[in-house]
């Protein structure tokens, strides 16, 4: 216990020290140890007990994670590690393995400089480790590799050590591959991971060993020697020789760059402010003096202390009790608590400087993604990118009425600490939708609404959000929408965005929302960036998810005027497609003319926002309108003997089958599958193969739903909306 | 009563403003003798009592809103075999969105007349003591509705100014934008606000003209509250004093441009509340 008061104590002494300082997450693939591995840097650092490490899972501290046994919230420890004699901060922040919550993934990832790339040695880097590690190589950070499971190979696989060798050198390539790929340009060659330079490490996170090239130099211990250690079960020498923590943690103070080095190229990648000014100084010099700005990347329940906001402080010091500014709030709000987290303890400090993790109280306006100044008008950093759209959603409702104004406050505080998630309260019926990345994703979410809220709710079946989008275009057959009093009158064009768009709007690389006129020509030099018609897109409107409007007229009088209200109207059909009431994606709307009324009184809200609705609805019904429907992708493992079931679960549910490898008599069955059909899934996969099938999901975009399917799918949609049973044509649209 | 019914077809009556003393001899018979009757509720509005009286007048009638005028499906239809009376507030042909209702009833083959009343308009010029040949195109005012905030009725009044004319501004009465309810006329302060807020607006995105003269605040203007009613109203002087008005309901605003001495002792005159 000593020693770990004594641990709080030189963490926050050191914490000033911006060169001792390294921020790291663990991006990693579900069930490949990440979880234990935190524990055991932390246990290491002797933040908890070594006995516990392994079992306990101090950054699991959702009582549910643990029962689930993966993790679900990105929180962040503090430790202290020492090198040389000198004492070195480590800010560890842990990042979900499940892609169901890649948007915490994101967040984590802009909260740090660097991450240790964790690969299981038998199975290798699995399909969600590349999408973590791209998220991370985005957001500029640096990345070592920890090859873990390694006693496995040796004594379950028996491998050589010849053959290990082979086994982890594919891997590295594999993982160079993707840093060549996605690491920003300067840093391609010099980010690559290579184990002669000690960028590399092998170990067991569980038996808490590890191992790099300089850690074997430095001690002496050899590959002859962990084979012997592993093959005669004597890991626990292991540990003792080449504790992980002490390898994994070398690495990190000596490969990866303190926030001091890494803030002066990654604030121009994060912040779209004039790096020329005071507060774009200070935080490309990392300087704990001068204006604040944190980034606030999580939100969590504390049962005492209420919400708590996590967040990377870029410059200047945030301090107990001073008053800041939440980005979007309408005023200015008293900071309660500053905090640093080590695991489930969250240790009250004075302040907390630039370069560190902040734990805070009291800004209730701060929600992830927020940024945190003392100045009401500084730049806020852009909003954080989001690479997956909610696929998912079931209605909910609190069992008893009673519980009605806290169940509305409790949605509204999980809204804002899980931005992957969406949700729409109806405050009279008291009947919420909620929305999400997966069937798991909403389970979690309703099950911390009634275990940790003590609200009991009401549920619906799960419901695959739907994408309307067209197959074709009308070009040169402009539709007409006409207002209410007919003397306003609109024409639209629709046409399908090019798939390289799409991919770039998913990602957040072009904006959402309203497009302000003076910054449409540089978003439109993007698009041009993109191979599209740069003169057609500086006229942009406006962009909601992957659906963009351009106001492609001439020298209309008094167009400029009711911008808003088109853009309004596009967002609603945005929302809400002429299918099947289910949102828009991928389309082109071009507004080509228009028709005015002289006089505003007569062109108003009433007026235009139906006139242009109707327009961009007989439109896409003009340019075959069609119904997408949220795929994933699916990897199973299992004994050979079970690919059959597994093949045979996968085709009655739609599936396809890509590729079926076979390594020593496990099966991996790789394919894809509609979200629609997941439903249910996990039970009918453990029942086929008695429980011997490892398998996992990603969102993966979507497919047009089969032609077959398509009026059974939309009749189902309109029947449970409650709209009309037949689709309305295009005269639905034309007065 | 059947025997001097008028032929079949939609007329659109205007029953002028305010007290419907205003209502003309022609409009009172044509109105009585239609089988049905409609008071059209959005473009401008009757006070309480007078509505109350319109049935010992006209006869029974029934309210008509927006919708309803706009795809006047119901409304063609029985015009075709029966004489419907559609009452306007005013005159109606001053409401320009009425023209849509002559140009459905000729492409059907509806018989259509319009029978004119007096207009809150002209009597406001009227009351002014300005001179009629000296004002501009008129303009209406807006209620802002979320980011949306139309900045050419400010543009329209600075053009007249340039031209020397007078505007005569009207005030929206539908802050909803979507006209399903009963109006809710704009109040002076909000009048004022909205031009305000349409000024700063327009200076931001600073498109034409010497935008450095545009200071809403210090022009001048005339206030006409409740016209054609007992209670009518006028009051002249700054905007901001305009803008603390508390009474009356239905209100318009004159900006005037530069005045002759003839217009400016009129002005003057109605300075004195």
């Amino acid at each position: 216990m000593g020693r770990k008061e004594d641990n709080i104590k030189r963490a926050t002494e050191v914490m000033h020290n911006r060169e001792r300082i390294r921020n790291l997450a663990i991006a990693a693939h579900i069930d490949h140890g990440k979880t234990t591995l935190s524990d055991n840097l932390i246990a290491g650092a002797g933040m908890m007990s070594e006995e516990l490490a392994g079992k306990s899972r101090v950054l699991d501290f959702d009582d549910q994670e643990s029962a689930r046994g993966i993790t679900i919230n990105a929180a962040s420890a503090s430790m202290v590690h020492g090198v040389d004699g000198d004492d070195y901060l480590i800010n560890l922040i842990d990042t979900p393995g499940h892609v169901d919550f890649g948007g915490d993934v994101t967040r984590a990832m802009r909260a740090v400089d660097g991450c240790i790339i964790l690969t299981c040695a038998v199975e290798g880097a699995m399909p969600q480790t590349e999408t973590v590690v791209r998220q991370a190589l985005k957001e500029k950070v640096r990345p070592v590799l920890f090859i873990n499971k390694v006693d496995r190979l040796i004594n379950e696989l028996q491998v050589t050590p010849e053959d290990m060798m082979a086994r982890f050198q594919k891997q590295i390539i594999k993982v160079n591959d993707l840093i060549r790929t996605f690491a920003p340009e300067q840093h391609k060659s010099d980010w690559q991971v290579d184990v002669a330079k000690g960028t590399v490490a092998f170990g067991s996170a569980y038996h808490n060993w590890g191992i790099t090239v300089p850690f074997m130099q430095k001690t002496g211990v050899n590959f002859p020697e962990i084979f012997e250690y592993c093959n005669n079960e004597q890991q626990k020498e292991l540990a003792k020789k080449a504790p992980v923590h002490e390898v994994l943690l070398d690495m990190a103070v000596e490969k990866l760059p303190s926030p001091l080095v890494a803030q002066e190229y990654r604030i121009p990648n994060i912040w779209q402010g004039d790096l020329d000014s005071e507060v774009g100084k200070t935080m490309v010099n990392c300087d704990a003096d001068g204006p604040l700005s944190l980034m606030i990347t999580k939100i969590w329940m504390d049962p005492h202390a209420g919400e708590v906001a996590v967040g990377r402080v870029y410059s200047g010091t945030i301090k107990q009790g001073e008053t800041v500014w939440a980005s979007g709030a309408g005023k200015a709000e008293r900071v309660q608590q500053v905090s640093m987290m080590v695991g489930g303890d969250r240790i009250q400090v004075p302040g907390v400087s630039a370069g560190n993790i902040a734990a805070l109280t009291g800004v209730r306006s701060a929600a992830a993604g927020v940024t945190i100044t003392r100045d009401k008008d500084e730049t806020p950093f852009e909003a954080i990118r989001h690479y997956s759209e909610p696929v998912v959603t079931v209605a909910i409702e609190p069992k008893s009425m009673k519980d009605l104004p806290k169940f509305i406050g409790a949605l509204r505080s999980l809204a804002k600490s899980d931005a992957s998630l969406s949700v729409d309260t109806n405050h009279e019926t008291g009947e919420a939708l909620l929305s999400g990345m997966g069937e798991l994703h909403l389970e979690i979410t309703i099950y911390r609404l009634e275990e940790e809220q003590g609200i009991k709710v009401n549920q619906s079946n799960p419901i695959v959000v739907y994408r309307e989008s067209i197959a074709a275009d009308n070009k040169g057959r402009p539709f007409e929408g006409k207002s209410p009093n007919r003397h306003n009158r609109f024409y639209v064009e629709v046409e399908q965005l090019p798939e390289n768009v799409i991919a770039a709007l998913r990602e957040g690389d072009l904006g959402d929302g309203p497009i302000r006129t003076k910054d449409a020509k540089e978003v439109g030099n993007k698009f041009g960036e993109l191979g599209m018609d740069k003169d057609l897109m500086r006229k942009i409107y406006a962009i909601n998810a992957t659906t963009v409007l351009v106001n492609d007229t001439k020298g209309i009088q008094n167009l400029h005027e009711t911008r808003e209200l088109i853009i309004e109207a596009f967002n609603d059909v945005c929302k809400k497609g002429p299918i099947a009431d289910e949102p828009l994606t991928g389309v082109l709307v071009r507004l080509v003319d228009a028709k005015l009324h002289e006089d505003a009184i007569h062109r108003g809200p009433a007026q235009t926002i139906p006139a242009v609705r109707n327009a961009i609805k007989g439109a896409l019904l003009r340019a075959d309108s069609v119904l997408f429907e949220p795929i994933q992708k699916i990897r199973i493992d299992a004994p050979s003997e079970w690919a059959g079931g597994i093949t045979r679960q996968l085709i009655t549910r739609r599936g396809v089958i890509e590729d079926m490898p076979v390594e020593n008599d496990v099966t991996c069955v790789i394919g894809k599958m509609p979200v629609a059909e997941s439903f249910g899934f996990s039970n009918d996969i453990r029942a086929a193969t008695q429980g011997r099938a490892v398998w996992n999901t990603e969102n993966a975009g979507y497919d047009q739903v089969p032609p077959e399917l398509f009026h059974k799918i939309v009749g189902d949609i309109r029947q449970r909306k409650g709209l009309k049973e037949e689709i309305p044509g295009e005269a639905q649209y034309t007065d | 009563m059947a025997s001097d019914e008028v032929p079949a077809g939609l007329w659109l009556i205007g029953i002028g403003p305010g007290d419907l003393e205003h209502m003309t001899e022609r409009a009172r018979s044509v109105a009585r003798r239609c089988k049905k009757r409609y008071l059209e509720g959005y473009t401008a509005v009757l006070p309480t009592e007078q509505e109350a009286l319109l049935e010992s007048v006209v006869g029974p009638w029934e309210r008509m809103m927006r919708p309803s005028v706009e795809s006047p499906e119901t409304l063609l239809a029985e015009s075709r075999n029966d004489s419907v009376a559609l009452l306007v507030v005013g005159d109606p042909m001053q409401a320009t969105t009425h023209i849509d209702l002559e140009a459905r009833c000729m492409e059907e083959g509806i018989g259509f007349e319009v029978i004119p009343g007096m207009s809150a308009t002209s009597l406001a010029v009227s009351l002014s003591g300005l001179q009629s040949y000296k004002f501009g195109r008129q303009v209406t005012l807006p209620y802002p509705y979320g980011n949306y905030l139309a900045t050419s009725p400010l543009e329209m009044i600075l053009r007249n100014l340039e031209s020397g004319l007078h505007t005569l501004v009207l005030l929206d009465l539908d802050p909803t934008g979507m006209g399903f309810d009963l109006p809710t006329p704009m109040s002076p302060s909000q009048a004022i606000s909205t031009l305000e807020e349409m000024s700063s607006k327009w200076l931001e995105e600073g498109d034409g003209l010497d935008s450095t003269s545009v200071v809403v605040n210090e022009w001048e203007g005339m206030l006409l509250s409740d016209v054609g009613t007992k209670g009518q109203r006028v009051f002249s002087g700054s905007l901001e004093e305009i803008s603390k008005i508390q009474y009356g309901w239905v209100h318009s605003l004159i900006i005037p441009s530069e005045m002759s001495d003839n217009e400016r002792e009129a002005f003057s005159r109605r300075g004195a509340m």
